[in-house]
């Protein structure tokens, strides 16, 4: 679905954001992208979506180059942005003027959404809230039955309920043609949607994981000494105790917390890196 | 290479049909206004003032009218690419640069002529009509849209609306002023030029009884002949192949 090979980019003649980036992401996953702030998630995103030209190296994205941008690739993408604009006109008038440039858009598919996001048809989308909003460009996106969807923040200024039927929908559009790439902060809101899990820092993809995998590997286990430091990867104190991320020498049942997780791989490279190519 | 990665008609009469509808409402204030200082400023406040026997206007006001509010028109073409959001929805949009391209080019060139210079005419009846009641004393020609001062500024307008694509494809935000500001610097330097080649022989002659041998030299010297050659055949498909070049490196 997406192969790159030795990326790089860079937004001045300063330091790039990536140099000689490598990475294959095949179909039928949702893939979690996270990294800090100005990690290169976005940039890579729009890379990936032709909206950024990379400097130098090979990237393929469902059987396109991106910056040619040619309808047939812009037909299998489609891109929520963390913050857009959306025309001031009804949904009925925006499926009408959008949707026929998607050949297999689905408006049964597109009804159900809606429905069960509850948005009001007979307001314009510049009326409804941010939320309604991005809850209308996900449905649009998924009725457009396009192999891939990249979600920048897609939770963000979501409702709680919204954010578990966000949840619901997104789990049950995957299929083995399609894939969504989420880019997001709001781990605690994607625990158990995205698989595998990809974290980038400064412009380096330091860990590329399923959650099957993690768990054999790591354990995150909250107690109130330290492991011995052999095993110890990360551990955060919080109320009296610790929350501890180590190596799964006892092939335990752990349950994942992609925050610490996230925390452990950032804060400590070499050993999860040690521990995953055992 | 395949032509529907680049062309295909059904998808360029949907990119059509969506640009019509979002630019409907601009269009519509753009038309009202034009016609409503045509009216009131351009004929009843002339007619006033000046107390002519004969209105003859119409020609000099269709030519004004038709190239300033065409190349207002042709600044806002790629007015999605002057803001950040805007760019993400239109440059992923599924049409192909070349119909994003084309379907610009078609609505403000050949769509911006024949609307206005039909709306003009029906506009000069009904002015006309109503001038006639008005100031029964004055005459008010008849616009001819196929006479040739009409044909001339048609084909003008054909060939420096190009210019304002290309400001609308490069610059974000404040396209037609950053354009005419180019122009102003270009005919500048140009001027400043012309004057050091041939300031001395246009200043130590006279023509003072109407016949010009210098501009006629100059006119007809073989520099001016390709330099027109240049404007009436080259500039605008320059100018379009840059706004495609253009349109096409664009990123977010």
């Amino acid at each position: 679905m997406i192969q790159i090979n030795n990326l790089s980019f860079s937004y001045s003649l300063k330091k790039p954001v990536f140099d000689q980036l490598s990475l294959t992401l095949p179909s039928g996953n949702i893939y979690g992208l996270l990294g800090k702030n100005g990690a290169g998630k976005s940039t890579l995103l729009k890379i990936i979506s032709g909206l950024l030209f990379p400097t130098q190296g090979e990237l393929e994205v469902v059987g396109f180059r991106p910056k040619d941008r040619y309808p047939q690739f812009l037909n299998e993408i489609y891109l929520v942005t963390e913050e857009f604009l959306l025309p001031s006109i009804k949904i009925e008038q925006y499926l009408s003027l959008y949707s026929p440039f998607y050949p297999r858009f689905n408006r049964s598919l597109f009804d159900e959404y809606i429905n069960e996001f509850k948005l009001p048809r007979d307001q314009k989308l510049t009326a409804l809230s941010f939320g309604q909003k991005k809850n209308f460009l996900l449905s649009f996106g998924l009725a457009t039955d396009c192999k891939l969807l990249i979600l920048d923040e897609p939770t963000n200024g979501l409702d709680i309920p919204s954010k578990s039927q966000f949840r619901k929908i997104v789990a049950n559009a995957i299929h083995e043609d399609r894939s969504f790439i989420i880019s997001t902060h709001q781990v605690r809101d994607m625990e158990n949607l995205i698989d595998p899990i990809i974290i980038l820092d400064e412009g380096n993809i330091v860990f590329f994981e399923n959650y099957e995998n993690i768990s054999k590997k790591i354990s995150i286990t909250r107690q109130a000494e330290l492991p011995d430091n052999n095993t110890l990867v990360y551990a955060e104190s919080y109320l009296g105790a610790y929350t501890v991320v180590k190596e799964n020498t006892n092939m335990e049942e752990t349950s994942m917390n992609l925050e610490i997780l996230f925390n452990a791989v950032v804060g400590n490279k070499t050993k999860i890196n040690e521990i995953f190519k055992r | 290479m395949h032509l529907k990665n680049y062309f295909e008609l059904s998808r360029f009469w949907l990119l059509l049909k969506m640009e019509l509808f979002k630019s409907r409402k601009g269009l519509l204030m753009t038309f009202v206004i034009i016609f409503g200082l045509l009216f009131f400023v351009g004929l009843l406040f002339d007619c006033v003032v000046e107390q002519k026997k004969i209105f003859e206007a119409h020609p000099m006001n269709y030519a004004f009218t038709l190239m300033v509010g065409g190349f207002i028109l042709s600044s806002l073409a790629f007015n999605d690419l002057s803001d950040t959001l805007k760019r993400y929805h239109y440059l992923t949009l599924p049409a192909s640069t070349f119909e994003k391209f084309i379907c610009m080019w078609l609505l403000t060139s050949v769509g911006w002529v024949t609307v206005f210079t039909i709306t003009y005419t029906i506009y000069t009846l009904l002015a006309n009509a109503i001038g006639s009641v008005l100031f029964s004393g004055m005459t008010f020609l008849v616009f001819n849209p196929f006479g040739n001062f009409s044909v001339n500024t048609m084909k003008s307008y054909f060939v420096l609306h190009g210019i304002f694509l290309v400001g609308a494809a490069y610059f974000k935000g404040y396209v037609f002023p950053k354009t005419l500001l180019v122009l102003i610097l270009f005919f500048t330097v140009g001027g400043i030029l012309a004057y050091f080649i041939m300031g001395d022989e246009f200043f130590n002659h006279d023509c003072g009884s109407g016949e010009c041998a210098v501009l006629h030299e100059v006119i007809s010297h073989d520099i001016s002949v390709v330099l027109q050659w240049i404007f009436w055949w080259m500039l605008a498909p320059v100018c379009w192949i840059n706004t495609y070049l253009g349109l096409k490196d664009q990123e977010v």
